[in-house]
């Protein structure tokens, strides 16, 4: 799958940065926690990858996650975890709440692209 | 590699025509068409050193791909770090751009980010994360008075330090320093749970914060005590033209 539009979610401008740089052929829509990732997410509807932080103010990445994933319009977009929460719980939780797959901070940029390139292709493709 | 394999098959055909051959002809026809087989097997053997070269050249390029990749991905972070040090004169956002780095791209759990205090020897801790219960509450602020060598030392020399040292709780000391003035350190005191260590490519990044975050931090202090003295000269005016 080649995602065409991204929503990162993430509290740090430098993270925002990054990817901007690292994903210059994607179209980037940038949400500072999860209530404004949801925001983003109903005005662009045709989001195909979500890059998602779990710490958070106003909403963090696993509420989001969750809201995500109970939303029949969205449910099907894949969201790739990235974060500095390092434990085997925060992991299997979000790999059970439907994440595509859980990368730690610092993360590699190859790792990232790697697995956007990876993806399994949507329901909708 | 594909002209191997496209030449490869042919000689495959080849032989494949020749056990043909050998089955349709007489003892004698077959007696040169087993001379002719024996070239064949030749040739394949010849084919199959070229073949296993080429897959071992086929490696070498695939391992210098992936590690120009990991290069490019490792300048790719060290610009992004260096362009928001620079991108803004507003101190605040300059301190929590050295703290992002910190935790974000060197995987630091707990940090402490000192600046020296307007002309004096003090140092307030100007930015911090996780630092009560660790180092003996040196770095929980809102000053840092002295007390780890580490730092200490390095605050006076302005060299950095990746080595833990006998009697400090730093696992990394990154003095600020610009034109020989050092304007404060940044000390990590411990790393994410599941980074064991800082590598050489964190270093580089420390190397950086240690050139580009003083200058962002020089420029941006430099930048508040200029708009203080504008701002009380313009009040004076005001004043003047009042009166």
């Amino acid at each position: 799958m080649q995602p065409k539009k991204v929503l990162v979610v993430d509290d740090s401008k430098l993270i925002h940065k990054m990817f901007e740089v690292m994903l210059r052929s994607y179209a980037l829509v940038h949400a500072m926690d999860g209530r404004e990732g949801l925001e983003r997410l109903h005005e662009h509807p045709d989001i195909d990858l979500i890059l998602l932080d779990i710490n958070m103010p106003s909403m963090n990445g696993f509420e989001f996650l969750e809201e995500v994933k109970r939303s029949e319009a969205f449910t099907e977009v894949p969201v790739i975890i990235v974060s500095t929460e390092g434990k085997d719980q925060d992991t299997v939780r979000g790999l059970q709440a439907g994440a595509a797959a859980y990368i730690k901070k610092p993360f590699r940029n190859e790792e990232i692209l790697k697995l956007i390139e990876r993806l399994p292709p949507m329901a909708s493709d | 590699m594909k002209e191997l394999v496209a030449e490869l098959q042919k000689v495959i055909d080849k032989a494949a025509k020749l056990i043909r051959e050998m089955q349709a002809r007489s003892p004698e026809e077959a007696s040169n068409t087993e001379q002719g087989a024996a070239e064949v097997g030749g040739d394949i053997d010849q084919l199959k050193s070229r073949l296993a070269e080429a897959e071992t050249d086929l490696q070498e390029t695939t391992d210098r791909m992936v590690e120009v990749e990991h290069q490019r991905g490792r300048l790719m972070s060290l610009y992004v770090a260096t362009c928001e040090l620079h991108e803004t004169l507003d101190l605040d956002e300059v301190k929590r751009t050295v703290g992002e780095i910190a935790i974000e791209l060197l995987g630091a759990d707990s940090f402490a980010l000192l600046l020296r205090q307007g002309e004096t020897d003090g140092y307030e801790v100007a930015v911090s994360r996780r630092t009560v219960g660790v180092a003996d509450g040196l770095f929980v602020g809102p000053d840092y008075t002295g007390g780890d060598p580490m730092v200490d030392e390095a605050l006076v020399d302005g060299v950095l330090r990746t080595t833990t040292e006998e009697g400090s709780h730093a696992l990394a000391v990154v003095p600020l320093a610009i034109k020989g003035t050092i304007l404060g350190a940044l000390v990590i005191l411990k790393l994410l749970d599941h980074k064991a260590s800082l590598t050489s490519e964190d270093r580089d990044l420390l190397d950086l914060l240690a050139a580009h975050a003083a200058s962002a931090l020089f420029a941006a202090q430099l930048f508040v005590a200029t708009d203080r003295k504008l701002r009380t000269l313009e009040d004076l005016v005001e004043v003047v033209r009042g009166g």
